[in-house]
């Protein structure tokens, strides 16, 4: 029997949301805990990274200029050591919405990405656009699509009868698109009709004044527990500007409801087969809304496929194992 | 198949298509198509096409009923099969080397989705009349675009497949083709387009050195009424402005006092020194970003509004018959 690999995994954004909960995931995976020993090392945004004595490194870090010499340097003292990182973070979407120059953030990738042995993307379409922009080469790019534990979700009832409450649920972040959410809203006349706001962030003010005199609309700030954010809507609404995964859309269709969301990035792959909409037209959004809400043309999306993360892990990570007996694996294993 | 396309939208032109036509034949960089877009001409536009066609092979001709230009150059994309794609208005003209320098330019770029000239400005006879469009080229972000569309004109740009189909989409109702341009906009559908590019693509805008664009001014066209402008543009903000809401927030009123300051120029050019006026107290009032960016265009511009208020045309006339001509 070989020896089990062992994997640090790094972290810099412990803020709630998706990225801890797909830590979560790997670690508990039964495939990955069988191959091997995880570790999670939290580190502070500015400050170096630490001296990692394991065989895989999985970079979970969120990549910028500031923080490119600390990658550098993590490089060149871990010269022995597999690294990987995971693109939680950067899209065609992104790139789009946030970044002015295009050519100088896209240098930055590059530099950044050539450090790692291996990059994973979390969905398809981020990995076309990682592929089509020249950022990493094709043969240190693999696609794993972002998980979370769905069992709470499929254990949902699916809700019965008309829809009456519309969920947004995420950070109140311009990337969340809530504000298209709300103007498309505020103009459906129906006064039997709910939009409930689940979590905090940067936005909350200026939301929280769009939906201004709107009783309808009322915001619950963040709920550790996102199947009970689930449990309480008919409709969930993800108008993004920009989603490298989203997992809110695969928690949705486990839940079996409908979903309606906004046709970018990865968005097409975790919400697959439910109604989408191209652009951030309130008016456009409106109508897509009444689509679903009386059901001319509503979509329940089938329910995703309960796909362990931790086995495309273990088979991505399998040829590292069968190397364990190779000399310079063993040295740093020593 | 032809590696680049050159898309020319022509509604009754039939005056300067053959010009057109001559000045893109004569590129120097010569693996191109021409599609002639006829957009519903009640003249000869057709037959001077398919006689130009009859001698050049590279010449197609796309026949339409009226959809206006943004619906003609949306044809044209959708026949054109080059990776490479131009567009020349039916009145404007190519210096020679032009297709060869985006061709060129896009080659070592892979970042731009579309590459632009400056662009000279000839009058109804085809002559340089001294004013050239002489945009910034490099480092151009959404901003600049939204302030002061350093693309100029419709024959300006030459894009590259991926953007054109980045930026197409299918409206409802639609059921022959895509839509790059949104043809429910008679005006200011180029800005729309360009500043969609920035704004909702990852492909970035860049520019290469020289006037290698001939763009005409036009005497009574549509540019002449500034009202219909800037309703236009005002529509073209409140269109694209859910899309990045900050980003509006953070610069419509300097683009705005921009687009007021340009309104105010053509006034001035059209001889009403009042509404010239009133565009650039409304500029000044909204924003003092003009001012301090372009100090002395904004200044020359105010200058000149006073002087057509006070005195009328022929000071400005005058002036304009002691510029310097380029190549005369």
């Amino acid at each position: 029997m070989t020896a089990k690999l062992r994997i640090i995994h790094l972290v810099d954004d412990t803020t709630p949301g998706g990225l801890m909960r797909v830590i979560d995931l790997m670690t508990n995976s039964p495939e990955l805990t069988q191959m091997a020993q995880q570790m999670v090392r939290i580190v502070g945004r500015g400050e170096a990274l630490p001296q990692c004595d394991a065989d895989v490194v999985i970079s979970h870090l969120t990549i910028n200029w500031r923080s490119l010499p600390r990658l550098i340097a993590f490089r060149a003292r871990h010269s022995g050591v597999q690294l990987y990182h995971v693109e939680h973070s950067y899209t065609e979407g992104f790139t789009a919405h946030n970044v002015p120059f295009k050519a100088r953030f896209f240098t930055l990738l590059r530099t950044a990405y050539a450090l790692f042995d291996r990059v994973i993307a979390v969905s398809s379409a981020q990995a076309d656009w990682l592929r089509r922009r020249g950022l990493v080469r094709s043969t240190r790019l693999t696609v794993i699509r972002s998980r979370v534990s769905l069992d709470p979700f499929f254990d949902l009832p699916a809700p019965e009868g008309p829809v009456r409450v519309l969920g947004a649920i995420g950070r109140l972040d311009r990337q969340k698109g809530f504000d298209v959410l709300i103007k498309a809203f505020r103009t459906l006349p129906d006064p039997d009709l709910r939009l409930h706001v689940y979590g905090s962030g940067s936005e909350e003010t200026a939301l929280k004044a769009l939906a201004h005199g709107d009783t309808r609309i009322r915001f619950f700030g963040y709920v550790s527990d996102p199947v009970e954010a689930m449990a309480a809507v008919d409709l969930v609404v993800m108008p993004s500007r920009w989603e490298s995964f989203g997992l809110v859309a695969l928690e949705a269709r486990a839940a079996r409801r409908p979903l309606l969301y906004a046709d970018v990035d990865g968005l097409h792959e975790s919400g697959a087969g439910a109604a989408f909409v191209k652009g951030h037209d309130p008016e456009v959004w409106a109508l897509a809304l009444e689509n679903q809400i009386y059901g001319k043309a509503r979509c329940v999306p089938a329910s995703p496929k309960q796909q362990d993360i931790g086995l495309d892990w273990s088979t991505l990570l399998q040829s590292l194992t069968l190397d364990k007996g190779r000399p310079g694996l063993q040295q740093s294993a020593a | 198949m032809p590696y680049a396309s050159i898309i020319v939208p022509a509604f009754n032109s039939v005056e300067t298509l053959p010009q057109t036509l001559l000045s893109l034949r004569s590129q120097t960089f010569r693996d191109f198509e021409i599609i002639v877009v006829n957009d519903g001409s009640t003249d000869d536009t057709a037959r001077v096409a398919a006689e130009a066609a009859k001698l050049d092979h590279r010449i197609r001709l796309v026949e339409q009923g009226n959809r206006g230009l943004a619906g003609a150059r949306n044809s044209g994309i959708a026949a054109a099969s080059g990776v490479v794609v131009g567009l020349c208005d039916a009145d404007d003209l190519w210096m020679p080397e032009k297709l060869a320098a985006h061709v060129g330019h896009l080659a070592v770029a892979p970042h731009v989705g579309l590459s632009y000239t400056g662009s000279a400005l000839i009058n109804y006879a085809g002559q340089r009349i001294g004013h050239a469009q002489r945009p910034k080229l490099y480092g151009v972000t959404a901003s600049h675009v939204f302030k002061r569309n350093p693309i100029g004109n419709g024959s300006a740009p030459v894009f590259r497949r991926a953007a054109l189909e980045a930026l197409a989409y299918r409206p409802h109702g639609e059921t022959e083709r895509d839509w790059v341009f949104d043809e429910t906009f008679r005006q200011s559908e180029d800005i729309e387009c360009w500043l969609r590019l920035c704004l909702t693509t990852d492909w970035s805008l860049e520019g290469v050195p020289g006037l290698l664009t001939e763009y005409r001014l036009s005497a009574g066209g549509l540019s002449a009424r500034t009202d219909a402008q800037l309703a236009a543009w005002e529509r073209m903000v409140s269109k694209l402005r859910p899309t990045a809401p900050d980003f509006f927030a953070r610069h419509e009123n300097a683009a705005r006092a921009y687009q007021l300051r340009y309104l105010a120029r053509r006034a001035v050019t059209g001889g009403d020194g009042a509404a010239a006026m009133d565009y650039l107290r409304r500029a000044l009032r909204l924003s003092k970003t003009p001012l301090f960016e372009e100090p002395l265009r904004t200044l020359t511009t105010v200058a000149a509004a006073v002087t057509v208020e006070h005195l009328g045309r022929d000071p400005m006339q005058l002036l304009s018959y002691l510029r310097p001509r380029a190549g005369s």
